[in-house]
């Protein structure tokens, strides 16, 4: 099996090649383009109802996951991330963690390769900002999307980020949520909370957020009144 | 300072490198990223004037929220990443003291701290237009940081230009504006589409941007499920 990343870094997608038959590849549901006609599709709730619930609750992700699987040799499966932007993939080696926020994940291929949302999520979820990481532990291999491009920070040390720019990092990092400068800058500075990452690994950044562009999209809603005469 | 703008030109990406002391100062919620020994402090005097009230002003001018963080590398160099929200270009300006810059709200991104930034001087030309437009005033030495949605299209103008509201980002002191409606009338005005334009003479240089961030709100807006009120 082998991949290609396509049409990076605006509008990226992925054409995954399957070798042999009986290999197969994991993607979000929505993640699929196209795909021969000798592949199969099966749709899951992976690792059972209760690890699906979890993921959905904690990690914001779909609640379902498609497998597609060659039943030949040559066939071809193109995917794709919702946002515009761009379209990665980290090869991780036996026991090598990664970490993604969730909505970055697109697909993985590999059997052996374990996505744990237990980790992080907890984190993110009771600071109540919205950041839920999933840690993906090799071997194997996934892929991640961002919404506009991929800004990679080497961090040797410690660097601070906004919480909706942040696509995921690799092991040797370590993170804690802060405040953005003073009391006054929390309500006014339209950056509430900020990354505090220390240690020495690699940070993705997407150079957009979806939060924003919803913030933006806000103002343009139609209003309906609440009160009615009928 | 050092300013390069990456992942041009739809998502650009500006890096700001700060030698020790120096400080920039940005539009709110523009911060991607910066070097942990970065200092901000949320900036209400804007330029020595207002206090309070003036930034009130600020804040409802155009219905825009417009205030400025500003980063300062604390006794070691440092960067600071910025960013807009839309996807589109970004454009570094060195702003000298013989010319004075005009920026659109929606388009300023970070300017040299020492640059002074006013938006009184508009008078009431910003409020008429009705299209929440309103500019800022920039005055001094040092590089200004614009963006753009879409593609950004930077013209030396000697002569007239009439331009749509919704795709100025800047322009310098030579050039000279009124507001007016595109056509004669105002039905042929709401027909055409183009509501109201720029009228620009004089000399100087005009940057423009390849989409109307008002046009694309109302586009996608008007398929979002109705606020309730």
């Amino acid at each position: 099996m082998r991949h290609e990343i396509l049409g990076s870094p605006d509008f990226t997608s992925a054409r995954i090649t399957f070798e042999q038959a009986g290999e197969s590849c994991v993607a979000e549901s929505g993640a699929m383009v196209a795909r021969s006609g000798g592949i199969q599709m099966k749709t899951a709730m992976r690792g059972g109802l209760l690890a699906a619930a979890k993921r959905k609750m904690l990690g914001g992700e779909s609640l379902f996951q498609n497998t597609f699987t060659a039943t030949a040799a040559g066939q071809e499966l193109l995917l794709a991330p919702a946002p515009e932007g761009d379209l990665q993939s980290r090869i991780l080696q036996p026991n090598e963690p990664f970490f993604l926020q969730s909505g970055a994940y697109v697909a993985h291929m590999g059997d052996a390769l374990n996505i744990d949302t237990s980790w992080g999520g907890a984190k993110g979820f009771f600071s109540g900002m919205g950041l839920f990481l999933l840690k993906i532990v090799g071997p194997g291999t996934v892929l991640y999307g961002s919404y506009g491009a991929i800004h990679a920070v080497e961090v040797d040390g410690s660097y601070i980020c906004d919480t909706d720019h942040i696509v995921g990092f690799t092991s040797g990092l370590t993170y804690n949520i802060t405040k953005f400068g003073g009391f006054k800058s929390l309500f006014l500075s339209g950056e509430g909370l900020v990354c505090h990452f220390s240690g020495r690994g690699t940070l993705l950044l997407q150079t957009r957020n979806p939060p924003s562009l919803a913030n933006f999209l806000e103002r343009y809603r139609r209003v309906e009144k609440s009160s009615s005469n009928d | 300072m050092q300013i390069n703008i990456k992942y041009r030109p739809t998502f650009a990406l500006a890096e700001v490198q700060l030698q020790p002391g120096e400080m920039v100062r940005a539009e709110s919620g523009a911060m991607v990223s910066m070097s942990s020994h970065v200092q901000v402090s949320t900036d209400a005097t804007m330029g020595g004037k207002g206090g309070l009230l003036g930034m009130l002003k600020r804040a409802t001018l155009g219905g825009e929220s417009f205030f400025t963080n500003r980063f300062t590398a604390a006794g070691a160099p440092g960067e600071v990443t910025l960013a807009p929200t839309l996807a589109g270009d970004m454009v570094v300006h060195e702003l000298t003291a013989d010319h004075a810059l005009f920026i659109q709200g929606s388009s300023f991104v970070a300017c040299q701290d020492g640059i002074s930034l006013d938006t009184k001087f508009q008078g009431m030309k910003g409020f008429f237009s009705g299209e929440n437009l309103f500019f800022l005033k920039a005055t001094g030495d040092g590089p200004v940081v614009l963006n753009a949605f879409g593609g950004i299209e930077t013209l030396d103008l000697d002569g007239e230009l009439v331009v749509d509201t919704g795709h100025v980002v800047a322009f310098t002191s030579g050039l000279d504006y009124t507001v007016t409606k595109a056509s004669k009338g105002w039905i042929d005005s709401f027909l055409s589409g183009e509501g109201l334009v720029l009228n620009f003479s004089g000399r100087g240089r005009l940057w423009l941007q390849s989409r109307n961030p008002g046009a694309y709100g109302k586009t996608v807006g008007a398929l979002l499920p109705a606020r309730k009120e």
